[in-house]
């Protein structure tokens, strides 16, 4: 297992930060699950703040909530505590790369770039981008995370270094506090294996277990990643165990989409920068390391449904729900595409049911999934409500092409939409389209709908 | 976009047809063979529904059959039964390597008499013939069952192709046989606009039918 790190290229002292391997490289194995959590460790106390929506998990988790709520609602804030370790991450990036520069980062971002002659504005934007990169590691690395702060800067977009960490933060399954991360992540992954134990020690929900096996093959299949018989055994795992602990819903095709951003993402904090994440095969890392990416895509997995299980549950009230608001919003944001919409007898369930169940994620490449969804975690309400928004200006975005065409054409059309080469900048402008109908309309679809 | 010469609304009838079943028999992978001749052994699941179209030929007139695809998961039922209504044709598709999907089809034909119209054509598909070596289903009991209950019935396989254009055709044909024979109500229709004035078409007229399904499916 270990051995198989060298392909990898990894140094030692990365590798038993990063992946947690045995802190020798000759391949045997370290039993020492801590290690593994140490990744998350720096010292520090906590200052416990309420987000809207995606609350701290030691203030809202509603499995074994032995935690220390009092008595870190009691701590004094900000006792000066500098932190003593370094975020392997961050380590990782940095080891990575040559100083050719102050800043290795830079070489990160665009190594070419240092190696040729650059306009003056690219070297702004580069500077720019590596400013707020710092910045970003600051915020992170703080021994007591300013969710606020974070939040604002992730809704501009993560940098995919410090996307693992951050969203672990956002969905709040990594307390703000550095110190209580390592107990919460050794707890949390433990509690995982023990739920994995128990449910495949027993007869499976044959039901369940069946639509589950069908799908896993379905699932990202032009993405080579999800082809590894590893992801697969993986995704399999948590989708069940989510399936069986949630019966009022249990397992809802399209749900397999949604655990695979949190899978892949987390995934990327494994491997080595050079890597596409994309082509990895799971396999060649340690198991440790595959149990804790599965513990955590499953509680994030979990997070992220709690805040949109009427989507699932029977009838699929949510769905139903953001179907209307998307059609009322349409109706204020452009009259024209929604009384032709209506003269073409299209209705918004026909072509908007999709967006919802799947999150878009049918409709935009994983990438630019990846992106939405550091806003979409940094938003109040991000998944059941401004995706709404997003779905509007979505739709909007076709107004001229769509206004043209007839029933089917329309159906077709938005079936499959030409959004295969969609880049970070064209979601990030759907993204604020979305937040100037969201700061526009917020309020007034409520009272449209009484 | 897709398909700009349907576009063009030459055709003559437009046949409403669903396509239903459980999960994974290959209810996707027939419609994309039947109308783009492709066959993916990689598609994702369906989510909810989907469209396409064909136009075919029967007596000289153009038939364009307008399906829809429906997600085979029970937690859709709810919305996928909306589409039912209105629909002429209807596919129930299984998977003659898996028994258990032919033993549902009963359940299939249980949702149609709730949520269709009693006039529909209904044909019997056992999918995936390719597989002969792990065939659950044998072909006469299929065949049996589909007399008995007055449904069509054929063996296909989306993979090599093998009778897919035939299934769909002998729905198309039926329906438009039926609609010769008796002038099928067609007063519940609901979905695409039909085209304006000059070809004959089985849908209203514009503006006549076009607020009847405001309501939301479900
Ligand atoms: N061997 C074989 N496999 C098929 C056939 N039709 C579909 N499949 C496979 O069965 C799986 C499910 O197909 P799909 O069309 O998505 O099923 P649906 O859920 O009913 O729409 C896919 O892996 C297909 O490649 C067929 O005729 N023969
Ligand atoms: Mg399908």
């Amino acid at each position: 297992m270990g051995a198989s790190f060298s392909h990898l290229g990894l140094s030692n002292d990365v590798v038993s930060s990063v992946v947690s391997l045995p802190s020798s490289n000759t391949g045997k194995k370290s039993s020492s699950k801590s290690k593994n959590l140490q990744r998350w460790t720096s010292s520090g106390l906590s200052t416990p703040r309420d987000s809207e929506h995606y609350t701290d998990l030691d203030d809202d988790w509603d499995s074994n909530v032995e935690n220390c709520l009092t008595s870190v609602n009691s701590q004094p804030k900000f006792i000066e505590n500098k932190p003593t370790f370094e975020y392997p991450l961050i380590r990782k990036i940095s080891s990575g790369v040559k100083s050719s520069t102050d800043d290795g980062a830079l070489a990160l971002y665009a190594p070419h770039i240092l190696q040729e002659e650059e306009s003056h504005k690219e070297l702004e934007e580069m500077n720019a981008k590596l400013s707020r990169y710092h910045r970003f590691k600051h915020l992170v690395e703080e021994s007591t995370v300013d969710m606020d702060k974070l939040k604002k800067m992730a809704w501009n977009g993560i940098p995919s270094e410090l996307r693992p960490i951050s969203w672990q933060l956002l969905v709040g399954y990594l307390p703000t506090n550095s110190n209580r991360r390592e107990a919460q992540l050794h707890r949390k992954r433990q509690e995982y294996l023990g739920l994995i134990e128990q449910e495949f020690t027993k007869e499976k929900d044959a039901q369940t277990w069946h639509q589950i096996e069908i799908d896993i093959p379905r699932t990202n299949p032009r993405i080579k990643l999800y082809g590894f018989k590893s992801t697969q055994r993986s995704l399999e795992r948590i989708l069940y165990l989510w399936a069986v602990r949630h019966p009022a819903s249990g397992y809802v095709q399209g749900i397999n989409d949604l655990a695979t951003p949190f899978y892949q993402t987390f995934l990327s904090a494994y491997i080595k920068d050079e890597t596409d994440v994309t082509q990895f095969d799971p396999s060649t890392l340690p198991k440790d390391s595959i149990d804790a990416i599965e513990a955590d895509t499953f509680w994030c997995l979990t997070k992220l449904l709690e805040g949109i299980q009427d989507n699932y549950i029977h009838a699929q009230p949510g769905i139903i729900r953001q179907v209307n608001e998307l059609k009322d919003l349409v109706r204020r944001i452009d009259t024209e595409l929604s009384n032709h919409l209506d003269d073409e007898n299209v209705e918004f369930i026909q072509f908007s049911f999709r967006w919802m169940n799947c999150l878009l994620m049918r409709e935009i490449s994983m990438e630019s999934t990846i992106r939405m969804w550091d806003t979409y975690l940094s938003e109040p309400n991000g998944f059941s409500e401004f995706h709404v928004y997003v779905c509007a200006a979505y739709l909007v975005k076709w107004s001229d092409e769509l206004k043209k065409m007839d029933f089917q054409a329309i159906m077709m059309f938005l079936q499959d939409p030409p959004t295969k080469n969609w880049t970070e900048k064209d979601v990030e402008l759907l993204l604020s389209e979305a937040f100037i109908w969201q700061s526009l309309y917020k309020n007034a679809t409520a009272h449209l709908r009484g | 976009m897709a398909d700009m010469e349907d576009y063009a609304y030459d055709y003559d009838y437009l046949l409403k047809i669903v396509l239903i079943g459980d999960s994974g028999v290959g209810k996707s992978n027939l419609l994309s063979r039947f109308t783009r001749n492709g066959f993916n052994l990689d598609s994702k699941s369906t989510i909810g529904v989907e469209f396409a179209t064909k136009t075919l030929e029967v007596d000289g007139k153009k038939l364009k059959a307008q399906i829809w695809d429906t997600a085979g998961q029970e937690r859709y039922r709810a919305i996928t039964s909306a589409y039912y209504r209105g629909a002429m044709g209807a596919l129930i598709v299984y998977d003659i390597t898996k028994p258990e999907t032919y033993e549902n089809v009963s359940k299939w034909l249980k949702e149609l008499k709730d949520h269709a119209d009693d006039n529909l054509v209904v044909e019997l598909v056992g999918n995936k013939s390719d597989l002969e070596h792990l065939r659950g289903v044998p072909t006469e009991e299929a065949k049996h069952f589909a007399a008995e209950n007055q449904l069509l019935f054929t063996e296909t396989s989306a993979l090599n192709a093998d009778n897919v254009d035939l299934s769909f055709e002998q729905v198309a044909k039926a329906i438009y046989n039926m609609v010769k024979k008796n002038q099928l109500d067609l007063s519940d229709y609901s979905g695409a606009k039909p085209p304006t004035g000059q070809t004959i078409s089985l849908t209203p007229t514009p503006g006549a039918e076009s607020n009847k399904h405001k309501s939301n499916c479900c």
